[in-house]
């Protein structure tokens, strides 16, 4: 499998950044962590945009730094292109000549730019100045220009984050789609959790410059909620799914997916659901996760309740930080998280291998970012 | 016709020297004035004091150092007569040379303060569309600089026409060679002919003011864009 191997060290304000690690070439990869965790860093040095790291990078047999023999391929001959955070479209240019600036120094001449001009749903605005464009335009137009250098690989430094909404969740179902048809690896960097669960197959976690954790997205999501993640104030454990749909009860506005072969799993029917489930039919699994928070524990079956999802599972780990518990359940080989207070982990008793059924409302099940 | 008539055989040298100043200028100052943007070392204060120097020396001090220079005693006066044939005091090679030192801050320093504000993420972002060093300068830095580099030029020229102290100390006064606009007026004056002087004076004058404000105008369009809605409003 073609991957991108890094065994790099760069002196930073206030650590070093030091990643030994192999990144296969093929999805999504997400890379997440705080701000100032080394990310921009890692994905510049990637670039050829930062000179200073120390070691070796190879993308695939091929060199790109090896500071041993003072060999470095230069950002603009390493076919890596990039989006960034402001969109860095040229002022000087129309949104057209933006990407035909990049389409005639492809070194490919595969892409058809009017494909690439339609995929990314920018042709109304090709003739408009760029500076004219708003926010979610520009970083249409952004991808669609770094696409059409036909690079070997797309870095998207934190694309989203000044965007609203709305334009996140078309710009993500965008990036899903990209991914598909060009069969271009990308790296995502966000320091949004939910923005990478919906898109990222493999997660890289950095920590002050470290690899805190590398592997399947779902897992190393899973992983994190055993980790202090409080110190940026904000809980994010949760259990991330990703599941087939059963079937979609359009009058009741209703999704329902298959989580093994007798349970459900139901969640609420949103036209902005990542993948585009009203477009197009392949999309046969649906990315969503609930937050630990959200769901609650009882001991016998509850009935005659509004709050539809309701499963049955047994509990596997219970692992306690103060009053705060965090319980591990495990239903049909999938891992649900639930948080629960000290206070109820002593009056229902609850203990490892204990059968417990989970309940949690569909609007619980979130299937896009807001 | 030219050579009958002493004062606009003067204008032809100074539009001469002035245009080729120019230009070796933007070669040459577009590369220094990148550099100087762009580097962190500790020369960079030298430079870009070396290159401010004739914005206070006395224009007589920076040409009694050029005069000697050029004269076929030294070294670069040497070596030039050794590879033209020609001596370089007195001579339009030299008013050039001169010149293009003399007006060295107007042009590098606009140039300067452009790319410095321009920043590196344009840049960065051509960088990531394969684009080489040269390649985004053509197409990303002069393009957005455009109204720098006009500036730059227009005052480089400008200052160049204006230049008299420089000219006269590496120069001379041979016509259809050295004799410029400035030296052609003092010519005038020294003789009395106040008349002669004043068309050249006059002239100079309107001409120095039509190209500032064009500098100007260029400089801030969109100022004289709100006044002009401003006067069609009342």
């Amino acid at each position: 499998m073609t991957q991108l191997t890094l065994d790099i060290n760069c002196q930073m304000d206030t650590f070093l950044l030091s990643i030994k690690q192999a990144l296969p070439l093929k999805g999504i990869t997400g890379i997440y962590g705080h701000s100032g965790s080394g990310k921009s860093t890692l994905l510049r040095i990637i670039a050829g945009l930062n000179d200073q790291a120390a070691g070796q990078i190879s993308f695939n047999d091929k060199k790109l730094l090896d500071t041993s023999s003072k060999y470095f391929i230069k950002a603009a001959n390493r076919q890596i292109s990039m989006v960034f955070q402001d969109s860095r479209l040229f002022p000087h240019l129309t949104v057209l000549a933006n990407l035909n600036f990049a389409a005639k120094r492809s070194k490919g001449q595969q892409l058809d730019i009017d494909e690439i001009i339609d995929l990314t749903e920018i042709k109304p605005l090709l003739n408009t100045p760029v500076t004219k464009l708003s926010g979610g335009e520009q970083q249409r137009v952004a991808l669609a220009r770094a696409i059409l250098v036909e690079p070997k690989l797309l870095l998207l430094d934190e694309p989203l984050s000044a965007l609203d909404h709305a334009s996140k969740n078309c710009l993500l179902s965008l990036l899903v789609n990209i991914e598909k048809q060009l069969n271009l690896p990308i790296f995502y960097i966000s320091h949004s959790l939910p923005e990478l669960q919906q898109v990222a197959n493999n997660l890289l976690v950095l920590s002050s410059g470290r690899v805190q954790a590398y592997g399947d997205i779902h897992q190393v999501i899973h992983q994190l909620n055993h980790f202090d993640l409080t110190a940026s104030g904000q809980s994010y454990q949760q259990t991330s799914l990703s599941l087939a749909i059963k079937s979609v009860d359009k009058h009741h506005q209703l999704v329902t997916l298959a989580l093994g072969d007798n349970e459900e799993i139901h969640l609420p029917y949103s036209n902005n659901l990542i993948g585009k489930l009203t477009v197009s039919k392949e999309v046969k699994k649906i990315r969503c996760f609930i937050l630990a928070s959200d769901i609650s524990i009882c001991l016998s079956e509850p009935k005659n309740s509004s709050i539809v999802n309701k499963l049955f599972g047994k509990i596997i780990d219970i692992e306690q930080k103060k009053c705060q518990v965090l319980v591990t359940v495990e239903c049909k080989r999938q891992k649900f998280f639930i948080n629960i207070s000290s206070y109820s982990l002593e009056k229902l008793a609850l203990k490892t291998n204990l059968s417990v059924y989970l309940q949690f409302k569909a609007s619980a099940v979130r299937s896009q970012i807001n | 016709m030219i050579t009958e008539n002493p004062d606009l055989l003067a204008l032809f040298t100074t539009l001469k020297m002035a245009g080729l100043t120019t230009i070796v200028l933007l070669i040459i100052g577009t590369p220094l004035a990148w550099y100087l943007a762009k580097m962190q070392s500790r020369f960079k204060v030298v430079i870009e004091a070396f290159v401010a120097l004739p914005l206070v020396l006395p224009p007589t001090v920076l040409g009694f150092y050029l005069l000697i220079a050029f004269s076929p005693q030294y070294l670069p006066g040497q070596l030039w007569q050794q590879t033209t044939g020609q001596q370089l005091a007195f001579s339009f090679s030299a008013i050039v040379i001169g010149s293009v030192l003399y007006s060295l801050p107007f042009v590098v320093q606009p140039l300067q303060k452009a790319f410095e504000q321009l920043g590196d993420n344009l840049i960065e972002a051509g960088a990531m569309l394969g684009a080489g060093p040269i390649d985004r300068f053509f197409t990303i830095v002069m393009p957005l600089t455009k109204a720098s580099f006009i500036t730059a030029a227009s005052l480089g020229f400008a200052h160049t026409v204006g230049e008299f102290g420089v000219i006269l100390m590496i120069g001379g006064n041979i016509p259809g060679e050295t004799r410029v606009l400035s030296i052609a007026l003092f010519d005038h004056v020294e003789a009395f002919n106040y008349a002669k002087a004043h068309v050249l004076a006059g002239s100079l004058l309107l001409a120095s003011m039509v190209l500032l404000s064009l500098i100007y105008l260029l400089n801030h369009p969109e100022k004289l864009k709100v006044k002009k809605i401003k006067g069609a409003k009342k």
